[in-house]
This record gives C-alpha cells, structure tokens and sequence, in this order.
C-alpha cells in the first residue's frame, strides 16, 4: 500500500507540538509567491506569534555592502496591542496572504517609530569587535543578554532604542558568510528567555539565513541574465539598424553620381524609401517590445478580444490566401490575462502561422475547455514546422526562423503568460506545420440573475 | 581578364549595391544570398575572391568559410559584417580581412585591390 502526503500541507492536528508547527509555517512560506521581504516578515511573525516561539517583538537586521542595516521591527507596542495582534494571528485557517497583508500594513503603521529607528542603525558585518547586537553576527554566535545596561558591550544606542534587559541575538548564516541577524525580546510580557526558545530560534535563524542566500543568489542570476540579454540585444540591434542604413548611404551615393541611368534613379530612390519604412518598423518594433509594461491579469471573456484579432483588416488580408478555420467553444469561460496583451498575444501567433505556411496552407484557431479551470487558445498552421533545435530557442528574445523576424514575438507572449499564470504548449514536426497552446486559467462565467 | 568576385549577402538591396559597384569597379561579380548557393557556384566557377556576410539565414558565413577551406584553399575571404564583435572570434580569424558593413564601400573596395595584388 502507498500513502502520498502533500509536501506544502502537512495538516498538523491543532496540539500538534509548536516547535513542528513553528517549522512548518517559515519551510512553506518559503514556497509562497511572496518577496523576500515578505517571506521574512512570516519568518518574524512566526517567531513573535502566539502559535510560535512567542517572543514579543523581533528585529530584523540584513547584511549590505559588508554593513549589518536595520531593516524591520514587528511587535505591538503595548500590552493591549500585543492582545490583540496575537487574536487575529491565532485565528483558525489564517493563510500566509492574511499574515503578509497584516503586517505589512503593520510596518508602515509604525513606519514612524519602531522600524524607522532600527532604521537608522548599522554597524560593521566583519569585525569581531564590534559591539551588541553585531557582536553576535560578527562571531557567528547566539548571544543571550540579560543586564544589558550593565553590559559594556552593549551599543547605547541600540539599548535606547529597544529599552529591555534581556534579548536575544541570532546570527542568520549561510555556509561561510553571515547575511543577517535577527534580535528577538519580551518586552511586553517580561518572560524570561529560556533554553528551549533559544535552541528553536536557532534553527529558524539557520533557516531564515539560507532563505536568504538562495533568494539573494537568485536575484543576482536573474540580474546577470538580464545583463546578458542587454548585450544580445545591442548586438542585434546594431546588425538590424547597419544593414538598411548602409544600404541607404550606398544608394544615395550612387544617386549622387551624374552618369547614373535614369531608371536607375528611381529604382535607388524605391530602395531607400523601403529602407527608411523598415528602419521605423525595426525602431517601433523595439520601443514597443522594450516598453510593454503587464498590466496585471484579470478575469474577463476572451470572445470579443478574439473576434476583433479575427476580423481585423490585417487578418482579413492575409487569410485571403488560406483556409482560415476557427472553432470557439458556445459560451467561452472568463480567462485569467490582461486583455490587451491578450489581443496582441493572439495577433502574433496569427501573423507567425500566417508567415510559416505558404500560401493555400490552412490555418485553424480553436478556443475550448481543458477543465473546469483551464481554457486552451490554440493556432495551428501546415507550415515548414520546426525543428528540435529551433523548438529549445523559440522564447528567447532576437531568435527567428523567419527572413525577416526580429525574434521578438514569442517572447513577448512567454512574458504574457508568465504574468497571468498560464503556460505555452508547442507540438512541431519538420513539414507538417506546428500547433501553439495557450493555456490560462479560467473560471466560468458567473450567471447573471 | 577581369577578376572574379563572389559576394554572399542575404539583404537583398545590399547584394545588388555590391553587385552593381564592384562591377563598376571592373570586376566580373556573381552575387547569392546564402551558403549553399555559393557553395554551389564555387564548384561550377573559378573566384578569385568571395566577399561574405556573417549572420545569414542557414549555415552562417563562418560555416561557410570552413567548408570553402575544404574546397579551395588559396582563395581570399574577406568578411563583410554588421557586427564589429565577430572579430574577436577566432573562427573568424581564417578569413583574410574583416571589413564592418558601411554606407562607404570605399574600405571594402580597399581590401579587394590589396588581397588581389592591385
């Protein structure tokens, strides 16, 4: 017998032991679609929450350019604040949306006061000397202080600020390096700290510091990818503006030379006219592939986007050469996309279909459910098809397989669809045409009384 | 006799400027817009040089100048790029001159006399 369990919802029973249930809530809030922000404010709500550890109020700091910055403080500033943080936070299914969305709302509420004055305080990440609470970042150690006015080693400052005697200073490391450090007290409820609370807050620092790493190491990659991209598209931009403008320059030199034949004249004048109408396409091309900012995606009936790409003189045009065949399911569900992306969306895999098969080829557009919860938008065409190694690039910017593409098409849709959640399905073969699938999620119509 | 040029230009108004000026320029000038068909011509014809773009639909001109190695070593290649970056390729470094793509056909025309002993 097999038994499967779902590795994001382990449903804990309700007197499941905290520490589980503490562990449980920061490993799967990493798995959220939040910021790295975000994820560490559930890191700290879970700390500081009734079902946690439940410290009173923890700091966060983050290390930057070798400097340890204070950068967000959650707690309740009184005891009845504290009552009534910990209700709302306690209540039976709160998701971690609820978790993220209320206390967010509850950093900038404080903005002015607590956060805003950890703001204010930084230190050095890699000196061995430097004082309480850096101190503790600095040898990678978990310090417990309690007396803190009777400690020297303790940033008057930082003691002006947080006003207990006893905390807690968690280092936040990842292999070798420090990325953090959380500080944690019971300034409210004046518990005293004890082993067991430390030991835990141990191991979510542990986890809260690779959380960190990895988010920090991803958003480097992604910058390095973009960076690469930018160098790809000066590139390709240089070759699509040299080829015309030196065709330009060419021609009219030879219009500037007195022995040119008459009908040369005008043939060289055509060609340079063509030119200029291919460097404003490439110039519009590029501003408005560059410039499309998502709107962000929204339920709506794709029917009439649909039938407006379809009717479109442009397409009306180019299907009169082809067997143009549209098959929409009655009543179409409400999909999950901007609707002007959409619309654009279907407009180039159109004109990719329309360019890929010759004429007399058939064309066919078919919209119909998967299941309750996803709708297909699907174009196929009778095409030259692609190849395995054209199918590997077809999202990346500036790829084509066309003459005189700029490759920008398909990635422009990828992106569409990665802003609402749906996904791109392509099914090729080398002389028998290619199919593009769209699926988005959707949802049925709601029915009108 | 005049000198034989092969041109390998996939834009179709580059490929007739550079037809029409170096064969002002007295040359015998056979022009084709990809790598197979060039290489098709080199097998029928004698060239005493080819002219070649790199970024072309199908084999790219690098693929080209390999295969040209293979046919007939001793004739000059001179690279016509848009791209000033494919000079620090050392694929493309086979070639005997790399010319970057201007409205001046004045350098090209340079490196033709030169390679050809003019």
């Amino acid at each position: 017998m097999i038994d499967t369990y779902n590795i994001l919802s382990p449903g804990f029973e309700r007197d499941a032991p905290r520490e589980l249930m503490l562990l449980s809530i920061i490993s799967r809030s990493f798995f959220q679609p939040f910021s790295l922000e975000d994820n560490l404010l559930v890191v700290l709500t879970a700390l500081t929450s009734g079902s946690g550890v439940g410290f009173n109020r923890a700091m966060l700091f983050l290390k930057s350019d070798d400097r340890l910055k204070g950068e967000m403080w959650l707690g309740p500033r009184s005891a009845e604040e504290a009552g009534f943080i910990w209700e709302v936070l306690s209540t039976p299914g709160i998701g971690y949306v609820e978790i993220v969305e209320h206390n967010r709302a509850l950093v900038n509420k404080y903005e002015d006061t607590l956060s805003a004055r950890l703001k204010g305080l930084v230190y050095p990440a890699d000196d061995e000397h430097a004082p309480i609470p850096a101190y503790a970042a600095c040898r990678k150690e978990i310090l417990h202080v309690r007396g803190a006015s009777n400690e020297p080693l303790v940033d008057r400052r930082f003691l002006n600020i947080i006003g207990v005697e006893e905390f807690l200073c968690i280092p936040l490391l990842a292999r070798d390096d420090i990325v953090g450090e959380i500080v944690l007290d019971n300034a409210i409820t004046r518990t005293p700290i004890s082993p067991s609370d430390i030991k835990l807050a141990g191991i979510c620092g542990l986890m809260a510091g690779n959380y960190i790493y990895s988010t920090t190491l991803h958003r480097k990659l992604l910058n390095m990818e973009k960076m690469a991209a930018m160098g790809e598209m000066a590139m390709f931009v240089t070759h699509q503006l040299r080829n015309p403008i030196v065709a330009i320059g060419g021609f009219t030199e030879q219009l500037l030379k007195p022995d040119l034949p008459e009908e040369k004249r005008d043939r060289n004048l055509t060609i340079i006219r063509d030119e200029i109408r291919r460097l404003e396409d490439i110039i519009y091309q590029m501003g408005h592939f560059l410039k499309v900012s998502l709107k962000e995606p929204v339920y709506f009936d794709p029917g009439p986007a649909i039938g407006a790409v379809l009717g479109s003189p442009q397409a009306q045009t180019r299907a009169k050469s082809y067997a143009l065949n549209v098959k929409l399911d009655p009543c179409l569900p409400e999909i999950l996309c901007d609707p002007t992306s959409f619309g654009e969306v279907l407009r180039n895999l159109l004109d990719n279909a329309f360019d890929a098969t010759p004429p007399g080829g058939t064309i066919s557009v078919r919209g119909y459910r998967k299941n309750p919860t996803s709708f297909v938008l699907s174009v196929r065409d009778t095409g030259r098809g692609l190849t395995n190694p054209s199918k590997a690039q077809l999202f990346q910017p500036f790829f084509t397989t066309k003459d005189k593409g700029m490759g920008l098409g398909l990635p422009f849709i990828k992106r569409v669809m990665d802003t609402c959640g749906g996904k791109i399905e392509v099914l090729s073969r080398v002389g028998r045409g290619a199919i593009f699938k769209l699926i988005f999620i959707s949802r049925e119509r709601e029915s009108t009384p | 006799m005049k000198k034989k040029i092969l041109i390998v230009e996939d834009e179709k108004p580059l490929c007739l400027l550079y037809e029409e000026e170096l064969s002002r320029e007295g040359y015998d000038v056979t022009a084709v817009m990809d790598a197979d068909a060039a290489l098709a011509v080199l097998r029928e014809k004698e060239f005493d040089l080819i002219v070649t773009d790199i970024r072309m639909p199908g084999k790219n001109g690098i693929e080209l100048i390999t295969e040209i190695m293979g046919l007939r070593k001793d004739i000059p290649i001179i690279i016509n790029s848009a791209y000033q970056s494919y000079k620090e390729d050392f694929m493309t470094w086979a070639a005997d001159a790399y010319v970057v793509k201007s409205s001046s056909l004045d350098e090209l025309k340079e490196r033709i006399k030169s390679l050809l002993g003019e």
